[in-house]
Order: structure tokens, then sequence, then C-alpha cells
């Protein structure tokens, strides 16, 4: 038997369709039916558009597509034999950033998404205040960003060559200020335990110490056993260099180097519905991404540990992206700290963009996985772009034989109800996945 | 307690910017006391989109974020059928940003076929062309405070005057050039030499629309605390039928001189008021701003 369901709520629709056998889901089918052909309209355009363009594909991690295209640009720049300078003060205004837009991309999926719909499965009801949670402390975060950024969503203050913003100490003082608050709040509302504690943490015994909204969803996340379903292929990918983040890959239970090239796009499987998005491959083989990959392949100790005993379960997928949080507060602070604001925010290119052709790839880690934007320019002229989204990874459509991260995810599940809380573990973006 | 007012979001087509925008409004908890969401894609709602999708309901204020594709289908219906039903329902219809104001960046994915609610760019075109009940908030996305003043003063019976494109005035009246904190480099014409310093004007090489731009981006700040100009990127004039124009990053001149200048005041005059400003010497403005020698 084939139930369809629409699953809302996931910037965008998705429409899954369930096959039971013997009262547990047997294989299930992923559609996305929206479309707005992002690379199309990026055609012909003159490259540092792409700046204003890329952003407006995803109005959650619009700031991981502008990092993505400039990296994308200076690649092309560095190809055609003219790399350019970036100062580190700029690098790190940047990853600053990046890591602010995952802070709020983490904090309203765990207030907006998981919290409320782990309450819901469980059918305990939480109060309509407790999304507003996720959306104060996103707010905080983006605020940070905007003190750098301009504003947020949809800045483009990344170029090739570095940052438009030239903050003064004046700039970092009120950041750091507005990042303690932030850090106070996770402290009071969510651990409990201060940030260094949380961090310290080193198994699932620790958790014990951890008050706070993280208590109540570890314990209706085991409540509803979901550190004994939810797994999937335990082969983790993480392609983007960041400070938060290591590109391997890890298979066999080893962490193996990587190569982007090797990224295929397939096809998805699909019977009798249409969907836009591509599957996003490595060698052929699906490979889940985000938080969890990063941490496995990055060595978290603590993730390590839940691993250990959880494999890749949809509790350990949901511990893992809230415990980044708390890794990318940690690494926020560190990278303002360490700001040294009389470098040059911007060191211009000996070349006009408009003299350079060639193909270039800007890699980043976004909030749900490596976000691959692939440029050729012609005389700075947009004549191609691919983006890969990380959600094509997670979320891409196999057959029965070959199914998808998410897909495989679900399998096993003993009601639509708890497949679609699996499905929504990976972060699920509708607006991303398509493009 | 009086009743909530209903509102519905919908979406069209669209990246969700806006939603994620208004996310950021710091007085939610007042939206959500005096406004029950039929539907909204993160905040508590009433019903879900699969049960909006059967136009049973109606709603007081219908919000729409995204291009308006009559064809597109969400969960199945026609946002023809959902927009005609809801939209005709309601005494507001609220413009979510700059594709549902204008067409937007998303017109472009298909220019025959998608417009905003009521215009195509600046022609009056769409379920909602000429309509009162349609209120525009461009912006790419729009800023959450003008949602908030929007979503206010309907609930508190207020009339909200609008421009010619619909958008209120109180909003669009200003410029985003108003309040920008490189306004003497304007008028004393000192041109950024490049990107990255807090000196220097973007209007002249830089793109920047500030001046030919309804919006008040410098004077309510984004997310609280800055704007583009003040972190050193040029405004895009994403408020504007026109967004998204090409080579955002650059001033389009004749002869050195910029193609467009500020709203309102003939190229004569500006040109008169440039010559002179730019024939004096003013080394203050030529220098950093923070001086390290001194």
């Amino acid at each position: 038997m084939i139930t369809r369901k629409w699953i809302e709520r996931i910037e965008g629709e998705a429409s899954v369709q369930f096959t039971f056998e013997q009262n547990k889901v047997s294989f299930a089918t992923i559609a996305f039916p929206h479309f707005r052909g992002m690379e199309a309209i990026l055609y012909l355009k003159p490259a540092m558009d792409a700046l204003v363009i890329t952003p407006r594909v995803c109005g959650i991690c619009g700031h991981s597509h502008l990092f993505a295209a400039v990296r994308a640009i200076e690649s092309v720049y560095a190809n055609s034999g003219f790399p350019l300078e970036i100062s580190p003060k700029a690098e790190m205004i940047r990853e600053l950033t990046l890591s602010l837009e995952l802070i709020q991309n983490h904090f309203k999926w765990l207030y907006m998404v998981i919290y409320p719909e782990l309450s819901h499965l469980l059918q305990r009801p939480i109060a309509d205040s407790c999304r507003l949670k996720g959306a104060y402390a996103a707010s905080l975060a983006t605020k940070v960003l905007a003190i750098f950024a301009g504003q947020w969503p949809h800045s483009s203050y990344m170029i090739p060559g570095g940052v438009t913003c030239d903050p003064t100490y004046v700039d970092t003082v009120r950041a750091m200020g507005i990042l303690d608050e932030l850090i106070r709040w996770f402290e009071k509302e969510l651990t409990g335990i201060s940030l260094e504690d949380y961090l310290n943490l080193s198994s699932a015994k620790d958790l014990s110490y951890v008050s706070g909204d993280m208590r109540d969803i570890d314990k209706m996340l085991r409540t509803a056993k979901m550190h004994k379903q939810g797994f999937s292929y335990d082969r983790y990918m993480v392609l983007g260099n960041h400070g938060f983040s290591n590109p391997s890959k890890y298979i066999n239970r080893r962490i193996a180097k990587v190569n982007p090239k090797l990224v295929m796009l397939e096809d998805p499987y699909t019977v009798d519905e249409k969907t836009y998005a591509k599957n996003a491959l490595y060698q052929n083989n699906a490979f889940e991404t985000g938080p969890l990959a990063r941490a496995v392949t990055n060595g978290v100790p603590f993730i390590k540990h839940l691993h250990r005993s959880f494999r890749d379960s949809t509790y350990t997928r949901i511990m893992a992206r809230s415990y980044e949080t708390a890794l990318l507060l940690e690494h926020c602070k560190t990278l303002l700290q360490s700001l040294h604001l009389d470098e040059p925010s911007f060191i211009e290119p000996n070349k006009k963009i408009t003299s350079i052709s060639g193909e270039g790839i800007g890699i980043v880690e976004a909030p749900r996985g490596p976000l691959i934007h692939k440029v050729t320019l012609n005389k700075g002229i947009i004549d191609s772009y691919t983006l890969i989204t990380p959600t094509q990874w997670n979320l891409s459509c196999g057959s029965p034989q070959t199914p998808g991260p998410a897909q495989k995810a679900m399998i096993g599940a003993d009601s639509i109800e708890t497949a679609t809380f699996t499905f929504r573990s990976f972060d699920v973006c509708s607006v991303c996945t398509t493009h | 307690m009086k009743p909530r007012l209903k509102v519905l979001w919908l979406q069209g087509v669209t990246c969700n910017g806006n939603t994620h925008s208004f996310l950021n409004y710091p007085h939610l908890l007042y939206v959500l006391e005096t406004f029950e969401f039929l539907y909204h894609s993160l905040l508590p709602s009433t019903y879900t989109l699969e049960e909006i999708s059967t136009c049973v309901h109606e709603c007081d204020i219908l919000i729409f974020e995204g291009a308006y594709d009559p064809r597109m289908e969400r969960v199945g219906t026609s946002l023809e059928t959902l927009v005609g039903h809801y939209g005709s329902h309601a005494k507001y219809v609220i413009a979510a940003g700059s594709c549902a104001s204008f067409g937007g960046m998303f017109k472009h994915s298909d220019p025959e076929h998608i417009t905003g609610l009521g215009f195509d760019e600046k022609e009056p075109k769409g379920p909602f062309a000429s309509s009162p009940k349609l209120i525009n908030l461009s912006g790419c996305p729009m800023h959450p405070e003008w949602m908030g003043y929007t979503l206010r003063m309907i609930a508190d019976n207020k009339p909200i005057a609008v421009d010619e494109l619909h958008r209120p005035k109180e909003l669009y009246s200003y410029l985003a050039h108003h309040g920008c904190t490189r306004n003497e480099y304007f008028e004393w014409k000192v041109d950024s030499d490049h990107f990255g310093t807090k000196e220097g004007c973007l209007f002249y090489k830089q793109g920047c629309r500030g001046p030919m731009t309804h919006a008040s981006c410098n004077k309510i700040l984004w997310n609280d605390v800055s704007s583009k100009t003040r972190a050193g990127s040029p405004c895009f004039g994403c408020t504007e039928p026109d967004f998204p124009r090409t080579n955002m990053f650059e001033t389009k001149t004749n002869m050195s001189i910029p193609q467009d200048v500020p709203v309102g005041i003939s190229k004569r005059s500006y040109l008169t008021m440039a010559g002179i400003a730019k024939s004096f010497h003013i080394p203050r403005l030529e220098k950093r701003l923070i001086d390290d020698n001194t």
C-alpha cells in the first residue's frame, strides 16, 4: 500500500510516498514540486551579480550561498593565474558571519521544528511561546552577523578580495556584548549549565547534568525511541574547509580524503510524480551531510561517543546539530576576539573581472552540509552556473535498491508520523534542494 | 479577550526570505496575541497548509510572499484558486517583499507568466491590480519592522496612506540615502576609492542606488544594528520595481557622470551642485576618518 503525505514547514513542501509492508515503512520516495531556475537566472549575468542573486536561493541560508559564490569567483581568478590575496581579517569575518548563520538556522530548527514536532508526536503539546524562543535566539545571532554584513537575510558584503565592511572595535565590542547575551540565553534556556560545561560533556551519561529544554528534548527523544531508529548509511561527507569543519569522508568507519571533482549528479527516482531535485552522490554512493557528518569527521568527543552507542540514529543526528550550536558559539567568540582590525578588509584584485575567463568552484559548509557553486566566466560574464546544495545529498531520491540517506533512515518506521519526524531530523529545506 | 484578526501567510515563487526576515521582529509575541495565523510556515498556526488548500476558511488579512504564478500549485491547489479565494474575502492583502509586490527576483524565472500581486514591475497587473486592499511592502527582503508597522496599524484601525506603487508612505517616502553614515562624502562628492573602507560615497563608482531608492533602511536599521551602506555595500535598490538590475556593483556613467541622479532632482541642478562641490579640495574628507597619526 502506498500512502502519500505532504510534508510542510520545511521551507516549502515535499511530497513523500510511503510504501508499507507488515505495518512498517518499507520504502519512501521524496519529491519536491517547486522550481525557480536559479541557474538559468544567473546565465549571462555579470559575475559580481551572482553575489546579489545567489543569496536569494534561500531565505535561511542565503549567506552560505554568498560565501560559496565569492569563493567560486575567487577560484576563477586563481585558475586563470591571478590568485587573490585575502587578509586574515576578511577571512575571519567571513567565517564569523557564516557561523552565525548556522547558529540561527540550528536554533530555529530546534525550537520551531524539532521541539514542537516531538511534542506533537508524544502528544505532549508545548506552549506557542516556545517556538518564539527559537526566533529570539536566532535574531540575536543575526544581529551580530548584521554588524559586519549590514543585514540578514540577503547581504552581499563578501566580494572577491575581501569584505565591504570596515569595522572598528566599537563594532566588535558591540558584537561581543550581543554574543554574550546569546550565550547566557543558551545556558539559561537550553542547557541549564554553562557553555563550557556543555562543551565538556563526554558521554551520554553526562547528559544528566543538563537541564533546561535540552533535557526535555533528550528525554522525549528517548521516550519516542529515536535512539533506536532512523539509521542511514553511516557514511558522511564534508567538503567545506572552515575552522569548524574538516573536508573528508567517513566510510567503513574510516575517515578518508575527498576530492570534490568526484561529486556527481543523478536524476531522481520517481513514479508518476514530478520532482525537480537532482541527487548528489560521491562516486555513485549516497552520503549524509550536515552537523553529524562534521562532528564525526572532526572527531568531536561527545558526538563520537553518542555515535558509538547509537550510530546514526535520529537521536544522534538531532544531538549533533544541537551540540554544533554550542561549538559554533564558542568558535564565534574566539573569532571575534582574534580580529586584527588594522588589516585591510579588501585587497583590490590586480585584474578587472571583465578580463577574467575560466572555471571556478566555491565550496562552503552551509547549515545542512557542503554547498558547491561551480561557475564558468567568459570575460567576467557568467557562461554557466551550477549549484549543488547539501539537501541534494540528504534528501536525494533513489530507487528501492539505492535509497538516499533520508529515504533509508525512514525505512522500518512504524508510522508515517515517526518516519516524518526522522525526515525532519535532516533539517529539510525545499527551496535549496530544487533551487 | 477580543477575537484575534485572522491572518493567512501564503507563499508563491519564493526563497522564504521575507518569512525569515519577519522572524527577526522583536515583537512577535504581540503579533501572536493580536493575530491568529491560519497558516504560517514556521509560526504557530491553526491549520495545516493542506487544510488551507481546501479553501473553506476565510481570513481578514492575506499576506503573500513570493512572486505570483497563477499556475503554481501549493499542496495540489493553484495559486490562482488560493489567492482568489482568500484574497476576495480578506480586507487587506499585504505583498511581503519585492517578488510579491512587483515580480522581483523570481519574475526572471518565467517573465511571461510571473508577476507581483498587483504589479508587473511598475505596470498594474495581476489579481490585485489597482485594488485598494493591496499594500506593497517591497524590499528583498522586506524589513520586519515594516510588516510590524502595517499589522499594528491595521489592528488599531488606523489608516495607512500609500504611494502610487501601493507602498505605505510613512515607510517609503524616505530614501535609503537618508541617514546613511556616508552622507557628508556624498555632499562633497568624495568617492570611495574601493570597497572595504568607512570613508567615501558609494554612489559614484560602486553602484549605490541609495539616492534613487524609496526605503527607510538607514532610518530603521536592519537587525536593529546596521544597513548595507553602513557595512560598505552599495544599496541595490531592492525596494524598487526594477530590482534586480544588472551590473549591481557598478555605477552606470556617461562621460564619468552618473546616469541616474537623486530622485526628483533635475540632472542640471545635480550637475551644477556636484561641479561646485567637486571643485573644492577638503583634506579632512580625503583622509581616513580615524587618523592613525594624530
